[in-house]
């Protein structure tokens, strides 16, 4: 079984995620769009771990989902927060940290 | 017990009274910090009796001792003892401070009664004679320059005593900081003789230095000239005198105590204590001789003119200080120890005088508001008298045998040093007028309105408000003023006490030392000076008396002349001065001294100080090294910050971008 | 113990987050009290006369890189670990004693401090130095940031921007250690195993022409911490904003860092480049000190005149040690000791004046002394001890350290000696200026407190112990100070032979 099927399928996840992120300015959706990179990224990682034989792939795609959660957490709890301060929902507008 | 214990209980005795004093404050009466006070110093005045005995019990070769307590800072390479030595010449100054001082304690007792500061004033003073104890048993250079700036400390607490007065606080510092300068002077003077010596110890030095040094090589005078430095400064020798009579803005007792009979006179010790390397020093010596002579005329010129009593008696402290310093320099030592002594005695006693009949006045110094006090004030007025009798060196006085001595040892010595002899006996001519004008001046005449109330009622005159005597202005009547009610002689048993004792003392204490009879000082201090060559000049007897029957007659003399201008005519100096306008005005500004140290020294460091504050650190260091760092930081910071935008989606850009690069590299460092 | 010593502040520091607002301030007191317990207690287990670390602590921290967490103690910084432990429970004491907000935070940061401080001091690993040193600015950034003072009234900058200022200025320097140190390791290495353990590194020696431009880059840390003249600039303005607790401790023994590094690591390990740069530094040191003299006599506001007189002690510091002779240095390592506890007590003392006058003018002070013996009492007492007067500890620390410019470069003794004269009067006037003359109205003359006394007593008594006998000292640090003075001039002993005067035949005299 070739591998090049699945990397193409990760790549273009991790576009399409990336794109997502650059372009879209609602919180929510750029969200979701990172955990479409993260995804893409255990795709591979899975997708290579079959390759080379052993499970130290299948281990990292483990961790990276835990993270995904933790993030995702995280990064609801801050959407939920700015939504109760009746702070507009869009990344751009959300500008404090300008420097 | 050995003389060296003894003389650490000289020692620990009035360190315990101002510390006890000083702590107690709060919860004891003003009577108990007198009686302890004067206690302390009375006990020690005792323990430096027994220490005389003990070590004349000893033969003469002996008399020397070292004792140290502790390390005090050593390491491998310098090590410094808290050490004292004894010897004659140690236990001579510590029977005549800790005399002096209990007599001028007792006679504070009195003085200071009804001041707020009392304890404050008795812990100082016992503080003093502590410190004043410590500089003359040091056993080593280190301990030595402790002595003479805690000294010079008490001196400066003691002068600004009325601290809430600008003139006594402003005078306070300007003691401290020229002692400061003399300090530096003993400092460098201790560096390079360790240097040269390897050590800083009394007896080490003073063995060695013959042995390393030629004489008159540079290095020694160099260390003699930096020890001048610090006795210059200490006993307000020509240039670094200004302070001493700015010194008057403390109370009475404490120029008595500090600025006549004991401080002042530590650079006179400390010549006598170096002398082995001032005899290595030929020049340097000779130098001190003349700064003393020229001290002893340009000070006694001043006090022919001075209207402030206080000051006036000041000035005549420099000039007689100028005598003692031209003996220990010019090898006449125990005469020149013998002139500390004496004048110890007068010198201290006419300030009481002083400060009791400034008290009569109400504070008022000014000689020009004062007369008649003779008849007014009995007890003062005699002691007055017997105290201006010895420092005008009349016959058979104290001063009289003192004075001759140091100047029949000048001629003895001859050569170059007839200089002294001659202007000596000018100088005697100088001090019996300006000491008689006083005297004249103050106790004769009619009486003042103030000695007339005086009479009238038996109580001193009071000023409607306190004042100050330097500037007149009025002074709220807090503490840190001298009190309401003023105390003079006549009225207090222990001011009485304390100042008939120096009368006699002024009057006979000159009879220890007679040439040619009994010279107890000269048998006394021998031991001392016996390695100096310059100590077997010894003036023959006849010389001796045909030099004070010179010194009689010149006393009598300037007596004299002082009784016809002050008495006779009394019209004569006010025609004088303004015959002699320009030269009355040049003495009456003491030949112009503060004023040219203040455009020498004081502007200068002032000027360089405003630059230094406001061109140099705001343009080169706020600007040019502070601003320039700051503005580079700022600058990169405003070309980082345009990145920093805020917005999400440009930072994940970045990161795309970057991303990508990073795999672009790779691939190519692959291919 | 070295470990307890190290991180108990820390440790206090933590737990006191989660203590009520009203006892935080005595559980910091507490926590700095109980590291001067061990601090006490090792200065009493303290082998006297011997040169080598004790107490050590070495375990490897990061091991690819040789950084061993390296602790030890010896003569050269046993004396300022006490005096860390001193401050910190004064300067926390004093705080304790005040209202103010956010006092968790606050007492936290000071801890925290307190064990950056301590660190810096204690390690023996040039990477492990160099953390700390970085690390002991980070809390005082926030307290002087956010518990200062703003001038803006004054014309001045605000707290955070003074802060700023100063942080910017001594990260600069720090940084530049940073790559010293690295730079340090890997060029004695010559290629071998990396280690920062200062030990091992002097052990293996640094090639001449590297110690050269590292000797810059560790010396332009040191000198802004002090701060030396030149890299002053950011002390006036940031000894204005800082909360007066907080600048009890930063004044009294940050600056010493500086001072310590030198002797720690400079001398040691760049002996060659020390006795090249000899002459700079100690031009530098004299203009600290004739500057700071002379800026301190016509300062007005009370901080500045303290920190100015700063300047100008560090600058004493530093000629002492960079007389590189034995004594000098001995002179320089109990004079950091004194000057802590002066310049603490002088700012305790500043606090308080400034509590009952309500300016820090010293135009507009004046008659405190009134109704305030006892505290007139203590306040004369530091002030003599500032100044050096003879017969004070200072005195003997500066005496050492002039003796041993003396007898090595005898015109720069003549010249930094004036500055004592400067000294007498700054201090003086500073005294009388607060506590004599006319007291103006508005101006409080109040006793010292008993809260404020407990503070400030033990300082002065300190300062009156060691006047007694600085030999306490003296005789712990001499045989490490040889050590370190020796490795930089190559001599064994305490005397270095100088060419000037006649030294040489000293040594048959004696």
């Amino acid at each position: 079984m070739n591998i090049d099927w699945y990397i193409v399928l990760s790549a273009l996840l991790f576009t399409i995620g990336a794109i997502g992120i650059l372009v879209r300015r609602s919180p929510m959706v750029i969200l979701l769009c990172l955990e479409l990179m993260l995804n893409a990224g255990n795709l591979a990682l899975v997708a290579f771990s079959r390759e080379v034989g052993n499970g130290q792939g299948q281990v990292f795609a483990l961790v990276v989902m835990v993270i995904a959660a933790c993030e995702v957490v995280v990064g609801l709890g801050l959407i939920v927060a700015i939504f109760r301060r009746r702070l507009p929902l869009d990344v751009d507008d959300l500008r404090e940290l300008r420097g | 017990m050995s003389a060296t214990s003894w003389a650490w209980l000289v020692l620990l005795f009035p360190l315990l009274g101002s510390i006890t004093i000083a702590l107690g404050f709060r919860r004891t009466s003003w009577r108990f910090a007198g009686i302890v006070g004067t206690g302390a110093i009375a006990l020690a005045f005792v323990c430096g009796i027994a220490a005389l005995i003990t070590l004349l019990g000893e033969s003469p070769d002996a008399r020397h001792h070292t004792s140290a307590l502790w390390e005090y800072a050593s390491v491998a390479s310098l090590q410094i003892k808290l050490g004292i030595y004894v010897d004659p010449l140690s236990v001579f100054m510590i029977l005549v401070v800790s005399g002096v001082s209990t007599l001028i304690h007792l006679y504070s007792f009195g003085y200071m009664q009804s001041d707020e500061g009392y304890h404050r004033f008795f812990s100082y003073l016992n503080f003093f004679v502590f410190s004043m104890l410590l500089l003359v048993l040091a056993g080593n250079f280190v301990l030595l320059i402790v002595g003479w700036a805690f000294v010079g400390f008490a001196s400066y607490a003691l002068i600004s005593f009325w601290y809430r007065r600008t003139t006594a606080t402003r005078a306070g510092i300007k003691a401290f900081v020229i002692n400061v300068v003399g300090d530096i002077g003993l400092v460098l003077a201790a560096f390079l003789i360790f240097q040269q010596l390897g050590t800083f110890e009394y007896t080490e030095v003073f063995a060695k230095a013959p042995q390393v040094f030629h004489t008159n090589e540079w290095t020694v005078t160099a260390i003699c000239l930096l020890l001048l430095v610090g006795a210059f400064a200490k006993s307000a020798q020509l240039p670094l005198h200004t302070w001493l009579p700015d010194a008057m803005e403390g109370p009475t007792p404490v120029s008595s105590l500090i600025h006549a009979a004991t401080m002042v006179t530590a650079g006179v010790y400390l010549i006598a204590r170096t002398h082995v390397l001032f005899v290595l020093a030929p020049t340097a010596a000779d130098i001190a001789a003349f700064g003393g002579l020229a001290t002893l005329l340009v000070a006694a010129t001043i006090a022919l003119v001075m209207t402030d009593l206080k000051r006036a008696i000041a000035y005549s402290t420099m000039s007689q200080i100028g005598y003692m310093i031209v003996g220990v320099s010019i090898g006449a030592y125990s005469a020149g120890l013998f002139h500390l002594m004496t004048h110890a005695f007068f010198k201290a006693l006419l300030f009481m005088a002083a400060g009791s009949i400034i008290a009569a006045m109400a504070n008022e110094q000014n000689i020009d508001k004062m007369s008649g006090f003779g008849k007014a004030m009995r007890f003062t007025s005699v002691t007055m008298l017997c105290g201006g009798l010895a420092l005008a060196a009349f016959p058979f006085t104290a001063g009289f045998f003192s004075k001759d001595e140091i100047l029949a040892y000048a001629s003895a010595r001859g050569g170059m040093y007839l200089i002294f002899t001659i202007l000596g006996y000018f100088g005697a001519l100088l001090t019996a007028i300006y000491t008689f004008r006083l005297i004249f001046r103050v106790l004769g005449g009619k009486p003042c309105a103030e000695a007339q109330e005086l009479i009238d009622t038996g109580h001193g005159a009071h000023a409607e408000a306190p004042f100050n005597p330097a500037t007149g202005e009025t002074e709220d009547t807090d503490i840190g003023f001298p009190g309401a009610v003023h105390h003079f002689a006549e009225g207090s048993p222990p001011m009485k006490v304390a100042m008939g004792i120096l009368a006699f003392l002024a009057l006979f204490a000159g009879f220890i030392q007679v040439p040619g009879v009994d010279e107890t000082i000269t048998h006394f201090l021998d031991p001392v000076f016996a390695d100096s060559p310059l100590a077997a000049i010894h003036p023959t007897t006849s010389a001796s008396w045909f030099g004070l029957l010179i010194g009689g007659l010149i006393s009598v003399a300037g007596v004299g002349i002082a009784y016809l201008l002050y008495v006779a005519r009394p019209d004569t100096p006010r025609r004088l001065q303004e015959r002699f306008a320009a030269v009355h005005t040049f003495l009456y500004n003491k030949w112009y001294f503060d004023e040219a140290i203040d455009i020498l020294v004081v502007r200068p460091a002032l000027a360089v100080g405003r630059f230094a504050d406001n061109v140099f650190e705001r343009i080169v260091i706020d600007g040019a090294i502070t601003g320039g760092t700051e503005e580079t930081v700022g600058r990169a910071g405003v070309i980082v910050r345009t990145f920093q935008n805020g917005i999400v989606r440009t930072y994940g850009l970045f990161l795309v971008f970057g991303a990508v690069g990073l795999a672009l590299y790779f691939l190519i460092q692959q291919s | 113990m070295i470990n307890a010593l190290l991180w108990v502040p820390l440790a206090f520091g933590v737990v006191g987050l989660f203590l009520p607002r009203r006892a935080v301030g005595w559980w910091a007191t507490a926590g700095a009290a109980v590291t001067l317990a061990i601090g006490v207690i090792m200065a009493f287990g303290f082998e006297n006369g011997a040169a080598g670390l004790q107490d050590t602590v070495d375990t490897t921290w990061i091991s690819g890189l040789g950084v061993n967490y390296s602790l030890g103690i010896d003569g050269l910084n046993l004396f300022l670990v006490l005096l860390t432990a001193v401050l910190w429970t004064g300067g926390i004491a004093f705080a304790a004693f005040r209202e103010r907000d956010r006092p968790r935070l606050f007492f936290f940061l000071m801890l925290a401090a307190e064990t950056g401080t301590l660190g810096s001091f204690l390690s023996q690993d040039l990477l492990l130095f160099v953390l700390f040193f970085d690390l002991m600015l980070v809390p005082f950034y926030f307290l002087f940031g956010a518990w200062g003072i703003d001038r803006t009234a004054e014309g001045g900058p605000t707290a955070a921007r003074a802060t700023l200022k100063m942080m910017i200025y001594t990260l600069i320097g720090s940084l530049l250690m940073l790559v010293g140190a690295i730079a340090t390791a890997i060029v004695s290495a010559h290629g071998g195993h990396l280690t920062f353990s200062i030990e091992a590194i002097q052990h293996q020696g640094v090639p001449v022409g590297s110690q050269r431009w590292i000797f810059w880059f560790f010396a332009a840390a040191f000198l802004v911490k002090m701060p030396a003249f030149l890299v002053h600039g950011w002390m006036p303005d940031t000894y204005r904003a800082a909360p007066l607790s907080t600048l009890v401790v930063f004044s009294g023994v940050l600056a010493k860092v500086g001072a310590y590094g030198f002797l720690r690591i400079v001398l040691p390990l760049f002996p060659q480049a020390t006795t090249q740069f000899q002459t700079v530094i100690l031009l530098l040191a004299l203009g600290s000190i004739l500057y700071g003299s002379v800026m301190a006599f016509t300062q007005t506001n009370l901080r500045l005149i303290a920190g100015y007189s700063s300047v100008a002690q560090l600058g004493f510091i530093t000629i002492g040690i960079f007389a590189l002779r034995a004594d000098g240095s001995d002179g320089a390592v109990l004079q950091m000791v004194n000057h802590g506890l002066v310049v603490a007590a002088i700012f305790i003392i500043i606090g308080i004046l400034v509590e009952r006058s309500g300016t820090e003018d010293l135009r507009s002070m004046g008659g405190m002394a009134m109704r305030a013996p006892v505290f007139a009492a203590l306040f004369l007492i530091v002030a003599l001890a500032t100044l050096a007067m003879p017969g004070s500890a200072n005195f003997v620390g500066e005496f050492y350290i002039l003796n041993g410019l003396f007898e090595s470069k005898i015109v720069f003794a003549f010249i930094a000696i004036s500055a004592v004269a400067m000294s007498a009067y700054y201090a003086l006037r500073l005294y009388i200026g607060t506590m004599h003359n006319r007291r103006p109205d508005g101006i409080l003359s109040r006793e010292i407190g008993l809260r404020d006394g407990i503070v400030l007593a033990p300082l002065v008594l300190c300062i009156l112990g060691l006047a007694l006998y600085p030999q306490l000292i003296l005789h712990r640090a001499d045989p490490s100070v040889q050590q370190s003075v020796s490795a930089a001039t190559g001599s064994e002993g305490g005397t270095v032979v100088t060419t000037e005067g006649k030294a040489p035949e000293l040594q048959v005299i004696r």
